[in-house]
């Protein structure tokens, strides 16, 4: 009896007012920060609403952390965490760890990153150690074919989830490329995904060639990959070393299935026609080089190649090497590589140094005038 | 003679509203605090962000700089919010239980002033201290981003081009000292001054000061998880029971929203927060401490003492 | 002239009840109390302990409303803030700021009472030197003693210049030599004109330095009056006898005993005559207590 008016009591005095102003206020605001919060999010921010998932392996403390503005803060104590157990090489308690730390910051580039690199490169390369202990035994087989391809997937899955967040990262995709080439050795795979990386806006350069050169290796596809290598090298302005070999390569390629596909005439009306482009030149000159053994007439449709103005560079050394073929012209080929050595050092190999060692010395060239290496 | 009368007749002319009156009350609580020795702290705050700095060389440059705004920017939410709430919650209650407050109150001070003068003193507090750290701060990223990159050129096999430095530089200064702390420390401040604004209300009616700190922690913690339970109340798909609703939208309506204040979190990520927001997150702010005060005068204006 | 402004203090009819929170029970601090002090006066409120002595003072200062009645100063009600414009008020056992030191404590509580920078300069000099603690001027208060707190709180009651004073229990604590110097004190106050209520159960200060004084008890005034009137009993004789053996004592008892109505009600030592009113007013409070149950 006495309760109900002791409330009554309490709500008619100054407490009433307060509470219909904070409902009031309440209300007012509410909607305000409902609207600052969802435009939070299109910026990005609160990008983190704890899931059941990350929850589950949050302890409460961390958990109590996480919300009350100690996010990142927790986020690097777990990185920290997870950097203990990639030295104790405890891969699943890295994994947990990593987990942990992206969901934490999902929009921190580098944590998905971090976790792609244990897995993939740290995680695997520590089984392929264990692996090679084992030798031929089972478990060095069971890690070879089961653990370590297992990692391998967990480091795309990092990435892929970090995708989900960060989906305009380039460094993301390249890094899934990156595994697919340098661990898998599956080049279409690879070069589908640098080719997804470069086309964010901020991809540099190096991941289209990166694209380019992958697509090299990709069986049926050399027409692809010798248009966008050439279209690099018209006009990317920027003209690697490996993308001169990958070139070079390809064009190769092209130029001896076409010696080896057309007949003598077919290709000499290719190369004398008007306009003619330099691999016609070249298919020719690999023919009279290859088949009809016509070292002169060789020698003189390449050196044709070597002048035309579209022709890379590394046929100036195709010439040298066809003309060293002939005992009488090694002095001119000499020069040749000597000049190609001093001026255009990139379109030589490491090996091509020491055959102009070896010429300098048939040729009796005086040390002073020697190339130096 | 007459001049002397003039000086010593003091004016009698009683002022409704006297900002000097609630300017006195803010520096006097500002000096009692700074003579509490409560900057001490930053003492325990320079420890901290140095411990920071050099545990952790080890890690790439950009952990190693997210590690030391990390702990910066925590270290300083976290003092700044034992200050708004503990500073607030030592002063109300102690001058009720010294009786200080009779000899202010019978002065020609009305209550609101009182109020406003003690929430004042303690914005001021953490304005300062807020500062002061922040320059400690952003002092050590600036010579550890130096560092790093000195490092870094050092590190470089081959002579560096100057267009690389460049490019470090720009890669590595991206990450350390830029314009865009500024928004996380104020927005360190405004938090601090809701949690201030709460503790001043809940001052008003409580008998104590530990009853204060505590109201003020719960209310705090449930004002970061606020905006769950606003989620839930919101909800689409399965319903909640309606007295789970009632309870979801009762929270949200009570506590105030603080997860709104966490700005410090997405900026170390590398995100961006735009202005427009920010002057929302501040005017909202003004809104948080003319309410609280508002209450908080209710409250203490018929206050027995 | 008191005429024709209203009077320094008026309390109309005022009761204060507590009530004790989570239980029933409720305290009568004050119980229709009505009393008026005129400008200029000093008025001293007597009573025992827990008579409602600073419950009414803490009323006519706004610390707290009155559950009934009213009370007003200068003629502005109390609970309007501009009524406390030209009062003191120093509380029982009073305890400042103990970061601040003399002089800042007393800037401070110039600057709530509106001063300027050069009138509380002015002012705290002239405090600090009346209530002695020029020597301490610069030291916190922290370091001061009780007596230096009294005084320091008297001085912070001083500062705005107030007409009225209001003084609770100011020489509790003090030693003699030092509740001498209060009084000496009010009495400075009452020779510039101003207004002063004290409390005490120092008696003979009250009796030195007041006007008017009003003997509470259990919330009630029970007596009120100039002193001399209150002092002035007029069915009473008083015989004041030196070196009187008992048997004498005991004689003049049977001659007191044989008359009729006459009655000796006391024989001891002499006391002050405010105390034994004091005492009287008390008993004669209590009496009538035990008749209402
Ligand atoms: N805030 C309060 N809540 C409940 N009761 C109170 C309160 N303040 C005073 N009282 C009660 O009111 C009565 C009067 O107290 P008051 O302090 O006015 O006495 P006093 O005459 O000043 O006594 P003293 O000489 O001891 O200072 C006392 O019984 C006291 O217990
Ligand atoms: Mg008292």
């Amino acid at each position: 009896m006495n309760i109900p008016h002791r409330i009554a009591l309490f709500f008619s005095g100054r407490w009433l007012p307060v509470c219909l102003i904070l409902a009031v206020a309440g209300f007012l605001r509410i909607p305000v920060e409902r609207d600052m919060e969802t435009e939070f999010k299109d910026q990005g921010f609160r990008d983190w609403s704890p899931g059941l998932s990350s929850r589950d392996q949050l302890t409460q403390a961390a958990f109590v952390g996480a919300l009350g503005g100690f996010r990142s803060l927790v986020a690097s104590v777990y990185h920290l965490k997870a950097h203990n157990a990639f030295v104790k090489k405890n891969w699943g308690e890295v994994e947990r760890l990593r987990t942990v730390t992206a969901s934490l910051q999902p929009k921190f580039w580098s944590y998905w990153d971090l976790a792609v690199w244990d897995m993939a490169w740290n995680a695997f390369g520590y089984y392929r150690g264990e692996a090679e202990r084992h030798g031929d035994d089972f478990e060095g087989w069971r890690i070879e074919n089961i653990v370590m391809p297992t990692y391998l997937q967990k480091g795309i899955d990092f990435a892929k989830r970090g995708l989900e967040w960060l989906p305009d990262d380039y460094r993301l995709l390249k890094v899934i490329a990156d595994i697919y080439d340098q661990k898998m050795g599956n080049p279409e795979k690879s070069a589908e995904w640098y080719l997804k990386a470069s086309r964010k806006p901020d991809a540099p350069s190096y991941v289209y060639r990166a694209y380019a050169h992958q697509l090299t290796f990709c069986q049926g596809m050399e027409e692809e990959a010798y248009r966008v290598n050439k279209d690099l090298y018209r006009n990317s302005g920027e003209i690697t070393l490996t993308l001169l070999r990958d070139l070079e390569r390809l064009e190769e390629d092209i130029v001896r299935r076409a010696a080896s596909n057309m007949s003598y005439e077919e290709l000499r009306a290719a190369a004398l026609a008007e306009g003619a482009g330099y691999l016609e030149m070249a298919s020719l000159g690999t023919y009279l080089l290859e088949v009809s053994k016509d070292l002169p007439a060789a020698i003189d449709i390449y050196g044709k190649v070597a002048v035309h103005p579209g022709a890379p560079s590394f046929y100036r050394r195709k010439l040298a090497f066809v003309m060293l073929k002939d005992p009488k012209q090694t002095g001119r080929a000499y020069q040749m590589l000597k000049a190609l050595a001093l001026r255009d050092p990139a379109s030589l190999r490491r090996e091509d140094i020491k055959e102009i060692a070896r010429l300098e010395s048939r040729l009796g060239i005086p040390k002073a005038e020697r190339l130096k290496p | 003679m007459n001049q002397e009368a003039q000086d010593t007749a003091i004016s009698r002319r009683h002022k409704v509203f006297s900002a000097l009156r609630i300017w006195a009350i803010a520096r006097n609580t500002f000096t009692q605090l700074v003579r509490m020795k409560v900057f001490y702290f930053m003492l325990i705050f320079s420890a901290l962000i140095i411990g920071a700095n050099l545990l952790f060389l080890s890690f790439t440059f950009e952990q190693e700089l997210k590690i030391l705004k990390d702990v910066s920017f925590g270290a300083m939410s976290l003092f700044a919010s034992i200050f708004a709430i503990v500073g607030t919650a030592l002063l109300i209650p102690k001058d009720i239980e010294d009786r200080t407050l009779y000899t202010i109150l019978t002065k020609p001070v009305p209550r609101i002033e009182y109020l406003l003068g003690k929430l004042m003193g303690i914005l001021l507090l953490l304005a300062v201290s807020i500062l002061l750290m922040s320059l400690l701060f952003f002092t050590v990223l600036y010579i550890r981003q130096h560092g790093i990159l000195t490092e870094k050129i050092a590190s470089f096999p081959r002579q560096v081009s100057d267009a690389q430095i460049a490019l470090f530089r720009e890669d590595i200064f991206s990450r350390g000292l830029q314009p865009e702390l500024l928004l996380g420390v104020l927005a360190v401040f405004l938090k601090a001054a809701v949690a201030a604004a709460v503790a001043l209300f809940v001052s008003t009616f409580a008998s104590s000061t530990l009853f204060t700190i505590i109201v003020s922690l719960v209310v705090y913690f449930i004002g970061h998880a606020q905006s769950l339970a606003l989620d839930y109340y919101f909800a689409e798909g399965e319903m909640p029971s309606a007295a789970q609703r009632f309870f979801a939208g009762l929270i949200g309506v009570v506590f105030p929203n603080f997860q709104l204040f966490n700005v410090t979190d997405g900026l170390t990520a590398g995100e961006v927060v735009s202005a427009s927001l920010m002057a929302r997150l501040v005017g909202l702010t003004a809104f948080y401490l003319t309410i609280y005060s508002l209450v908080s005068w209710l409250i203490f204006a018929k206050k027995e003492l | 002239m008191a005429n024709a402004s209203p009077p320094a203090v008026l309390i109309e009819g005022l009761t204060k009840i507590f009530r004790l929170p989570f239980r029933k029970e409720e305290v009568v601090a004050v119980d229709d109390l009505s009393l008026e002090v005129g400008a200029g006066e000093v008025y001293g409120l007597i009573g025992p302990n827990g008579s409602g002595k600073s419950t009414t003072m803490k009323v006519l200062l706004g610390l707290i409303a009155p559950s009934a009645g009213k009370a007003s100063i200068f003629g502005l009600d109390s609970a309007d803030t501009a009524s406390r414009g030209s009062v003191g008020f120093l509380p029982e056992n009073p305890y400042f700021y103990k970061y601040l030191t003399g002089s800042e404590t007393l800037a401070f509580y110039g600057k709530l009472c509106g001063l300027s920078g050069k009138q509380i300069r002015r002012r705290s000099e002239e405090l600090l030197e009346l209530v002695d603690l020029t020597s301490a001027r610069d030291r916190r208060l922290g370091g001061y003693s009780k007596g230096m707190l009294q005084r320091i709180g008297l001085a912070q009651a001083l500062v705005g210049d107030p007409r009225l004073v209001v003084l609770d229990e100011p020489t509790a604590g003090v030693d003699p030599a030092g509740s001498r110097k209060i009084r000496d004190l009010v009495l400075e106050l009452k020779r510039r004109g101003i207004t002063v209520i004290l409390s005490s159960h120092l008696l003979e200060q009250v009796q030195e330095v007041c006007d008017e004084v009003g003997i509470i008890f259990n919330g009630r005034l029970v007596r009120e009056g100039k002193l001399d009137d209150l002092i002035a009993i007029e069915d009473q004789s008083e015989i004041v006898l030196q070196n009187a053996s008992p048997q004498l004592l005991e004689r003049i008892g049977a001659l007191v005993d044989e008359e009729d109505g006459a009655q000796m009600l006391r024989c001891g030592n002499p006391r002050t005559t405010l105390e034994r009113l004091f005492l009287k007013a008390i008993s004669e409070g209590s009496s009538q207590e035990g008749e209402d149950h």
